[in-house]
Parts: C-alpha cells; structure tokens; sequence
C-alpha cells in the first residue's frame, strides 16, 4: 500500500472527515496502545524520548481530542470502531504536530487530502466497501455527534484513566488502558472479548524496550528519525505509541486510534486509518503472535477423558460438522494429523496390553479396537462397538462381571479401557512373516567429493559410537556397501578378521556376488563391523574417482536388503552419473520460474526413483537420504526415495566436516539409536458416514485407506483430510481410532492404538471455536507443498491465502448480523494465528519468492522435512523463536531460574533487534546468533574468543574459558534439549554483514517486509480486505 | 462387398478395445474395494494400455486408409489424447500414486469406454446399412 500517497482513490471512504479524523484519532492513538501503529508518526517527530512523544501529542491533542472522542461513539451509528466523526477542529490537529519533518508532511497530507475526506473508518476504507457510501453516511453523523462528544470521551477512555483525553495520552501505559476501555466502550458483555486483548497485551510488553532496533527500511520517511538515539529503548509506555513495524506504511498519518467495542465469542482486530494517507492498518502490536509456540488445544479433556493425548492425535477442528452441508461452509482442511509413536514426557509410558493366549478383542463388524468408550452390557456379557453399534459377545477369556453402576468390576486392571493409547501385543494372525530383527544397511558414496568433504570419516565414526546402541540387540544386523563408478560390497563374516571387499564393475546387470554375509549379525560380527568402519576413511581416501553409480548401488542394496526390509541410509555425495537412474544436471533454470514447467524441477526427473520407493515399500524398505553436495544434487529426484518409504531426507548443502560434522553426528546417531517400529503399517478408522480420503505425507498407500510405513519413529506425523460421506450424520459423537501395527526392536509385534471421541455439532460457529490451529497449519502446509509439485509456486502461496480469507470471511458472515463489525477484522480465538502461520508459510523456504529465494535443493529437501515433522516441530520451524541473550549473559549472577527469562521469545521483527544486543534465533533446526553492530566487544571477545574481530562466517562457537561463555553453551544446550529430533548448529552473523545476513536471518523475519513478500501488517490488511469484499 | 469387410473388421477391433478398456476399469473397480494391492493392479494395467494404445491408432488408420474419413475423423480426438498422455509420458499408472489418482483413472477410462461403445453402435449402424444396401 502506498504509504504516503494521500491522493488514493481508495480512500475516499475516509474522505469527509478527515479533518477531523486528524483529531479524532489522536485521542483515541493516545489513549490506546491500539493505536501504537499510528505512533509511527510520533516517533518521527519528538526526537525526545517517547514519553515525552506522546505528550505532545496529548497536549495539542488534549482539546481536539475530546470533541473528537464523543463524536466517535455517537457518530456512526452502528460503529463502534468508526472513528468516523470525529469533530471538526482541524486547526488543532495542526498545532499538535510539532517538529518533526514527517509530521508537517502529515499534517499537510491530512489538511489537503483529508480533509474533504471524511474520517477513515479504519477497515471498511479499506476493505473495498463501497468507500463513497461511508462519507456520505458519516457525514450526516458529524453534526449530531459533536453535541454528544462531551460526555462522550469520557466513556471510552474513562475507564481506565480519568476521562480525560490528555491523561490517558501521555501517561497511561497504552496496552493496559485501552483494553479495558473497550467494554466500557461498547455495550456488550466484557467477559468474553477479553480473550482478544490479553494476547495483544503480552505481545506490547515484549515489544516494548524493543523499539529501539532500527526500523524496518520499509519506512523511510521516518529512518532518519528514528535514527536520533532518544527513540532507541524506549520505555514500554511510550514504546506502544511510538513505534511500530506497521507504522512503517502509517508513513504520514497521524495515529487513529483503534478500538473496537464489542464483546462477543470472537477476536477482533480494528483496522485503523491514518489520516494522513489513504492507508488503513493494523497496530502492529495488537497483532497475535504465537510467542508461546504451540499450545495443544486440551478443551475436549473434561468431556472426554479417555481420548488420547493431543500428542498423538490432532483434529484440525475437535468438532465434526453433522452434515456436508455443513462441512461445506468449513473452508479450512478438515481432518487429522497423527504422530503415533509421539515420545511420551519423561516417566509416562503406555500402557502394554496382551490378550495371550486369546486375540485381541475387536469389533466383529467393523475391526476396532477395545477401547475405552466401548460399553458392556448383558451382565458383562456383550459390549456394544462405539464407532458402528454392534452388540459383540465378550470373548470368554474377557469376561468380567458388571458392578452395580454397569462398569466392569476389572475396570482397573484393563488399561485398554481407561486410557486413550494402549499398545497390544499382536498374536500370530497379525503376522505374514516372522517378525524381522532391526536391519541397518548402508550405502555410502566414496567418490572423491565424498572424501574430500570429510563426510566419510564422520560417518564411519558416528556408526561405530552408536553400535552398542542400535536397537533390537542381539537380533540386529548390519552391511555395508560403498559405490563410486563400480560397487564394492564387503563380506562381514563373523569367522574373518578382516572384511572382504568384493568388487562389481558391471552396473548394466547387477548381482550380488554373495547370497549371505553381506547383511551380517552385528553381535557375532561385530569385530570385522569395528575394523571396516575404521580402515574405512582410509581406504578410500586416495580414491580420484568422480562418478556416481547410484541407480546401480540402489539395486544392489536392494537386493541384498530384499528379504528382510529394514532400514536403508545413503550417503550421497554428488550427482548420479552412471547407469540406470542417472540424473541430468538439469539445475536451477531461472528461466523455468513462472512458467508452466515450473514444478518439474519439484519432480524426480526418472521414473526409476518412483519405481525403486515403491519396491523398497513393497519388501519393506525405508530409505533415509544424506545428501552433502554442494553442487546440485537432484534432491527432487533422491527425495522420492525417502518419500515413499517414510524415510527421511537430511540434506548438508556443502558439507564440510569441520563445520556441519557435530550436525552430521548427532542427527545420524539419532537415527540410528532412536525407537523404532519396523514393517509397520497404520490405519485410522472413524464411524460410518465420514470417511478418510486422502493422506499426506512420507508413506505409500497399500489399499484405500492403509499406509505402508516401513520404519517409522516418533520424528514422523501423518495428515489426512476426511469427507462426510453422508448428508446427515445422526450420532452425537464420532469416534477416530488410529491402529498402528508393527515390530518392535525388540521382535515383538505390536499394535498401538489410540482414541478419540469428538462431538458432532451444527454449529459452524462450535467448529471454529475448537479449531485447532496446528493441525490446520500442518496440514496446509503439506497441501501447499504438493501443491508445488503440480504447480507454480505462486498458486500454491495464493491457495494458502485463499482458503485463509475464505474461512474468516464465512466466519465474518455468521457474526455480521448480530453484530455490528465495522472494520474490524474478526476471527476465533482459536484461529488467532493462523493468518500468521500463514504468511510464514508462504514464506518458508520450499514456498518463498522465485528462482534466487532458495535453490531448488533447499527448497526440495526442507518441503520433505516439512511433509513428515510432528505439528509442534513445524510451527516452530514457521516462526521460530527470537531471544535475546546479552542481558542474561551479563548478569552478575545466575540463578536457575534465571534461565526462564531466555524464553521469552520475541516478535519476529527488524524492528526488535538492538544493535547493542546478541539474539538467537532458533528455528528448531539452527541457530543464529545475531551480534549487534554496536555489541560491547566484551561480549564478542567472550564469546568468540580470537576470532571476535575476524569474519564470522568462518568463525565458530565453542567454548571458551569464562563465565560468559559457559552461560551461552549452557542457554544453547537448554533450547536444544526442546527437541531432540534435530541439531541446532549455530551460525553466527553480525549486523550488516551481507549478504549473509540476508539470507540467514532477514529473510526470515516473517513479520518484517522483505522483497516482494508483504510483512505482517501488511498481510492481514490484505487478508482482512479481502475478507470484507463481497 | 468391400465394404462391409471393413465395417466388420472395425467391429472386431472395437470389440478388442472394449475389452482392453473394461478390464483396465477391473483392474482399478478391484483396486479400489482392496481385492488386489497396487502393485498387482498397477502392473496388470500397464500391461495393456500400450496394446490398447496402439490397437486405437490401428483402428484410426484402418478407417482412414478404407476411405471412412468420418469415423476416422471421430476416432480423432481418443488418438489424440493417447498421443499426448504418452508424450507427457503419463500414460502409466503410477503405482505410488495411484490412489490420488484413482478417480481420474477410472473417469478417464469410463469416457473412453463410452466414447468406443459409441463408436462400435456407429460402425455396427454402418455395416447393417452397407450390408442392407448391397
């Protein structure tokens, strides 16, 4: 939007008042922190501190400001927001503009363009409303409003502070004031709007003091200002009025002040108008931010206390719409995403159940499990299935009596019917082999970029420290095979010493050239293992050989590994070269972005990698790809290996032992020591009349509804959207049972389930109040990237917004008759962020920008990271955290809780970055460490030890001997501990060290504007535009 | 005389392609209800859907080279389709995909099989005709 351009001819809405919108406005920004985003151009302004800003304001505005106030409220009839009418001292405005540059700018804008305009109703200027109309309308209202402004401001502002205007302006904290005021404001039931304001109020006081950091580019107009020190930290008072990412685009206008009355069941954000300028925004402050990460939505516990943990198993709305009538006005995904072998918290285990020497107790008719919402009747004799009514006769070997209330006298002793996640072990029926042992192959690329990377040794290391640790002792087994132009296979039989390497060169008819010893029993060969992973790095490191037979080396581990299964890591190291299955370097075309071709390059180039996966699924292969180039390496093309195998793609662009080794280490050692079900496969049931259709993720489907997992551990969630196959569903209760059966290391087979009963609603407005806003995400975001796949990038990132406005503008249409909604911007309190969530989704790295934002290697292997991670991974890795460190770093002394300041995340912003501070922003999978330009050099010298004044790309962290050092590894251990499921590396990059960090940390403030990406503010004013056409 | 040879002989042909088509609507149908896995019916109809392919251009040409530049103009577009789908090297089954796919599939053969019963009612009205008409 342009921020200065007073002459839009969008604006007219706003047009008559503008005059006094001016004034009007200035109350109200003083008054409430809503209006932070007008403070932008306050800051401008008062070079002084930011008090002092406001005072000025308040000062000039004092008078003005009152006629205005009252003229809000009674004005426009119907709004509440409008602050349409403020009255007519234009003159005042004037005066209370004082210094700044910026603020003449503005003021001049407003008299000129203003106004003839009439006052902004904030979001209905904006959103495309027939902006004329509101003039009109409101102008009319002007003169009747004036009389009423005297009592008028004291109403709205009077709650908090005195009613009058100038107290509120300067003195009282904004964020706390102005919420409040809104009940008072309007005369709806306080209770349930609150929920609205608290969030906007932790995320104010987090800014707060932010300010300081320099601003965005984005406002210009103001840089210079905002360069003066006095802004920097400002104190969270003034901190809210002065400054604020939106403000960038406020450019000229003068605060208006945002506030919206109404209390009802949902959020809302007000829209508010400069004056100055046709541009309506948001205050940025008031904006949601997800700072806690994610919250697992619990409001189903009470009901139904025997669901399983949201850990395992999440419903993008905990609702189930009664007719598809209904499922139709739901725009968002509808469906699950499901983690079954989520780790429990640390002492909670789950429960392990056998029926030995009976079967498992399953409903005749439609297979589910025992559980907790079955009900017995007859004595104990029959129970009834939950999900299809069937009455079942109790197995005798089952049969308990029933007590006085109907329940099972054994009640206690079966967990299967108290607890929501069981685990059963499986009789013999669910077996069509023995169960295998846990089977480790690898597949390891020697050619010369291999060794030259270091990733061999790093490699052979990792393996040999994790022997005692793989799983399954003493059934496991492992094998080995190296390629570069010709395949070695190595005989690993226990009766050697010393490991035979066996050599093929014909990669046009691949053999093994021996039936056994080749996938070996770890615990009797476990000497020849130990030498061969020794001797390994040094066999290989005069090797000149570029070629890559990949295709071929794939064949042969899958014949040796065909007939067991188990799991299969390929390290690779460059491009396939030679024979079948070799790639093209077909690169990153710019010329392809934005054209119909486009998505190829998302595709696997040959079909044999699609052929291979489904082989690999079909003996029960899963295919984990390292990938280290630093060239490209068709990651599009390897991926696929991964994908269908519910494998995993680690990708290392330019791996260099010395720096990405710890990574390489420790995700490898994750891999291979973490728990994990073998030859699995997973099903999810509901009751008749909705059904599963489609599934998303790392898996192939066996038959409609069953997923052939191979290996799969509890780094892999699973997505899946449901119809209604019914017109009408009667039940009041539906229930999703999720069967995941396997091997477990240990040999046995296993079948986990977890409930979960739901209720059925026809409520639109019950499903948008248990929405679950992480599993929407993950489940958009797994659309989005199969969207990719078939598409331009672009169409995937407006599908996103799409089905975006059009769940809150369905949502918007069932609370606009009741309620008069203006120009705010509504939405669930459950869906607070998804907007948000949203736009980093848009902006993540397999979705952002063109050819240029990320190459086709990061895009491919982060959109296969992004189509397995569990919810809570994923949110995490679309907006990271923000931490700023350098004042625990620097306090005298530590207490253990001190460590809890650290979490305080902050807004994702330019704006919140102090260039005296260090930060770590930490997305789950890296840490950056951002040093500010002005950081004292103590710190650096501390932390960097030599390296502090040297580039810091090259620089790495480690420890060094001091307190502040030790502080920094111990605050990083700590985050890492969060998730376990990836390392963190850190990055280190210091202010204005481009391009570097563009890429590693601009790029990826999400509420900042950045390209051709809109920022935060930015988004939502679009989102809530078109939310608001009709 | 002549005539209705080639009237016959494009009848036999359609009957060919009807049960190329059905059986790869089977294949599918069984897919669908879990009769046999993916792979089993993935390879079954890739089996034939180049024999089916090239049997359609067969017939495409006979009509063209015994003068039935009508039926062979209809024939036209089926021909063309097939030539794009295996241009765009589509025209397999994708066993790891095949139950997104599945409702695209099966549409696209169900079209193809009326379009070919279509066609037989058309090439069965022309022979009785020829045949009336000798």
């Amino acid at each position: 939007m342009g921020t200065e351009n007073p002459s839009r001819p969008s604006f007219p809405a706003r047009p008559t008042s503008s005059p006094f919108a001016a004034p009007t406005m200035t109350p109200f920004s003083s008054t409430g922190p809503a209006s932070g985003s007008d403070p932008t151009s306050f800051r401008p302004t008062p070079p002084a501190p930011p008090p002092q800003t406001s005072t000025p304001f308040s000062l000039s505005g004092g008078p003005v400001a009152r006629p205005g106030l009252p003229s809000f409220r009674p004005g426009p009839p119907g709004r509440f927001n409008d602050p349409s009418v403020p009255p007519p001292p234009s003159p005042a405005t004037f005066n209370v503009p004082p210094p700044g540059g910026p603020f003449q700018h503005y003021q001049a804008q407003q008299f000129s363009t203003t106004a003839p305009q009439a006052p902004p109703p904030r979001a209905s200027s904006m959103m495309g409303q027939p902006p004329f109309q509101h003039p009109v309308n409101q102008a009319p209202a002007f003169p009747t409003s004036l009389p009423p402004q005297s009592h008028a401001p004291f109403v709205p502002m009077g709650s908090p502070p005195p009613g009058a205007t100038p107290a509120p302006l300067g003195s009282n904290g904004p964020p706390s004031v102005y919420q409040p005021s809104f009940p008072g404001y309007a005369r709806q039931q306080p209770g349930t709007e609150m929920q609205a304001p608290p969030p906007m109020h932790s995320s104010l006081t987090a800014n707060q003091g932010n300010y300081g950091s320099v601003p965005p580019a984005a406002s210009s107009p103001f840089l210079s200002h905002q360069g003066q020190g006095g802004y920097v930290p400002s104190p969270p008072m003034a901190a809210p009025l002065g400054i604020h990412p939106a403000q960038q685009q406020l450019g000229s206008g003068p605060p208006i002040g945002s506030t919206q009355g109404l209390a009802e069941v949902f959020s809302s954000l007000t829209m508010q108008t400069r004056p100055g300028t046709m541009d309506t925004l948001f205050d940025a402050k008031e904006l949601p931010r997800p700072l806690d990460g994610d919250v697992e939505p619990n409001n189903l516990a009470d009901m139904y206390t025997a669901n399983c943990h949201p850990r395992f198993l999440r419903l993008t709305t905990n609702a189930i719409p009664s007719s598809q009538s209904l499922a139709s006005r739901w725009h968002l995904p509808l469906g699950a995403v499901v983690c079954p072998l989520a780790e429990p918290p640390e002492g909670e285990e789950i429960p392990i159940v056998s029926f030995a020497p009976a079967s498992v107790v399953r409903c005749r008719r439609c297979r589910t499990y025992v559980n907790p919402y079955m009900t017995f009747t007859e004595g104990g004799r029959k129970y009834r299935c939950n999900v299809c009514t069937l009455l079942n006769d109790v197995p005798s070997e089952y049969y308990a009596q029933l007590d006085a209330t109907g329940k099972r006298v054994d009640l206690n002793q079966r967990p299967e019917l108290t607890k929501g996640t069981v685990e059963f072990v499986a009789p013999a029926e669910y077996m069509v082999r023995p169960p295998m042992p846990p089977v480790y192959f690898f597949l390891i690329d020697v050619s010369i970029s291999a060794v030259r990377s270091g990733m061999i040794e790093v490699m052979a290391q990792t393996i040999k420290s994790c022997l005692d640790e793989l799983p399954g002792f003493p059934r496991t087994q492992i094998g080995f095979a190296t390629f570069d132009s010709t395949i070695h296979f190595y005989n690993m039989k226990s009766s050697l010493t010393q490991p035979q390497m066996l050599v093929v060169s014909d990669l046009e008819d691949i053999f093994i050239p021996l039936p056994d010893d080749l996938l070996v029993n770890l615990s009797e060969s476990r000497n020849v293992v130990e030498t061969f992973l020794d001797s390994l790095p040094s066999m290989f490191q005069d090797n000149v050989n570029l070629e890559s037979a990949f295709g071929p080396a794939l064949k042969a581990a899958f014949l040796v590994m065909s007939q067991l299964g188990g799991k299969l890591l390929i390290f690779q190291n460059s491009l396939p070269s030679l024979g079948i299955g070799r790639l093209k370097l077909r690169g990153d075309d710019s010329r392809v972005y934005g054209t119909d071709k486009e998505h190829g390059l998302r595709l696997p180039e040959d079909p044999f990698y699609k052929q291979m996966a489904a082989e690999f699924s079909k003996y029960q292969i899963s295919a984990n790809v390292y990938a280290f180039s630093d060239k490209y390496t068709d990651i599009a093309s390897l991926g696929t290996l991964a994908k269908y195998t519910a494998g995993q793609v680690y990708y290392y662009p330019a791996f260099q032992s010395a720096i990405h080794g710890e990574k390489l280490r420790y995700e490898l050692r994750r891999d291979l020591t973490r728990e994990t079900a073998w030859e699995a496969v997973m099903r999810i049931r509901c009751a008749k009349g909705v059904r599963f259709t489609t599934y998303h993720g790392n898996f192939m489907l066996r038959s409609t509804d069953l997923l052939a997992l191979p290996a799969v551990d509890s780094d892999k969630a699973f997505a899946m959207q449901l119809s209604l196959e019914e017109t009408l569903l009667t039940t009041q209760t539906q229930y999703f049972q999720v069967a995941l059966l396997y091997t477990a290391s240990c040999g046995e087979r296993r079948i986990r389930v977890h409930t979960m009963a739901v209720p059925v609603v026809t409520d639109l407005g019950e499903m948008y109040r248990l929405a679950d806003t992480g599993a929407i995400v993950s489940l958009f975001s797994r659309l989005a990237i199969e969207k990719t796949l078939s598409q331009k990038l672009e169409d995937a990132r407006s599908a996103v917004q799409l089905r975006i406005v059009k769940a809150l503008k369905e949502y918007r249409n069932l609370y606009a008759v009741q309620h008069r909604l203006g120009n705010r911007m509504i939405y669930p309190e459950s869906l607070k962020f998804l907007p948000l969530y949203g736009l980093a989704l848009c902006r993540s790295t397999p979705l952002r920008g063109g050819y240029g934002d990320a190459p086709v290697d990061e895009r491919c292997a982060a959109g296969h990271t992004m189509m397995t991670v569990p919810i809570k991974t994923l949110l995490k890795l679309l907006y990271p955290s923000l931490i700023r460190v350098d004042e625990y770093l620097l306090k005298a002394s530590v207490q253990a809780d001190d460590l809890k300041s650290i979490e305080r995340r902050i807004p994702l912003s330019g704006e919140n970055l102090d260039s005296r501070g260090l930060y770590i922003y930490d997305d789950g999978f890296r840490f950056i460490l951002w040093f500010g330009r002005v950081i004292s050099p103590d710190i650096a010298k501390k932390l960097l030890g030599a390296d502090f004044a040297a580039e810091l790309s090259k620089a790495t962290l480690s420890e060094h001997d001091n307190e502040m050092s030790r502080r920094l590894i111990t605050v990083l251990e700590k985050l890492r501990s969060s998730d376990r499921a990836y390392y963190q590396l850190c990055y280190l990059v210091r202010q204005g060290e481009q391009p570097r960090e563009g890429f590693l940390l601009l790029a990826n403030l999400v509420e900042d504007q950045m390209g051709g990406n809109s920022g935060y503010a930015d988004w939502m004013i679009q989102i809530s535009r078109q939310v608001q056409q009709s | 005389m002549g005539d209705i040879f080639a009237w016959l002989i494009s009848f036999f042909i359609l009957i060919a392609l009807l049960v190329l088509v059905t059986y790869q609507l089977m294949c599918l149908a069984d897919l669908e209800f879990d009769y046999i896995n993916p792979y089993e019916s993935s390879s079954r109809i890739n089996k034939v859907v180049l024999p089916e392919f090239i049997t359609h251009g067969v017939l495409c040409c006979f009509y063209l080279i015994t003068g039935h530049w009508i039926m062979s103009l209809f024939a036209a577009p089926y021909l063309y389709f097939n030539v794009r789908l295996y241009r765009e090297r589509k025209h397999l089954i994708d066993v790891t995909e095949i139950f997104n796919l599945l409702s695209w599939e099966k549409k696209q053969r169900l079209v193809k099989l009326f379009y070919l019963i279509f066609t037989l009612f058309f090439s069965v009205f022309w022979m009785i005709y020829t045949s009336v008409d000798d």
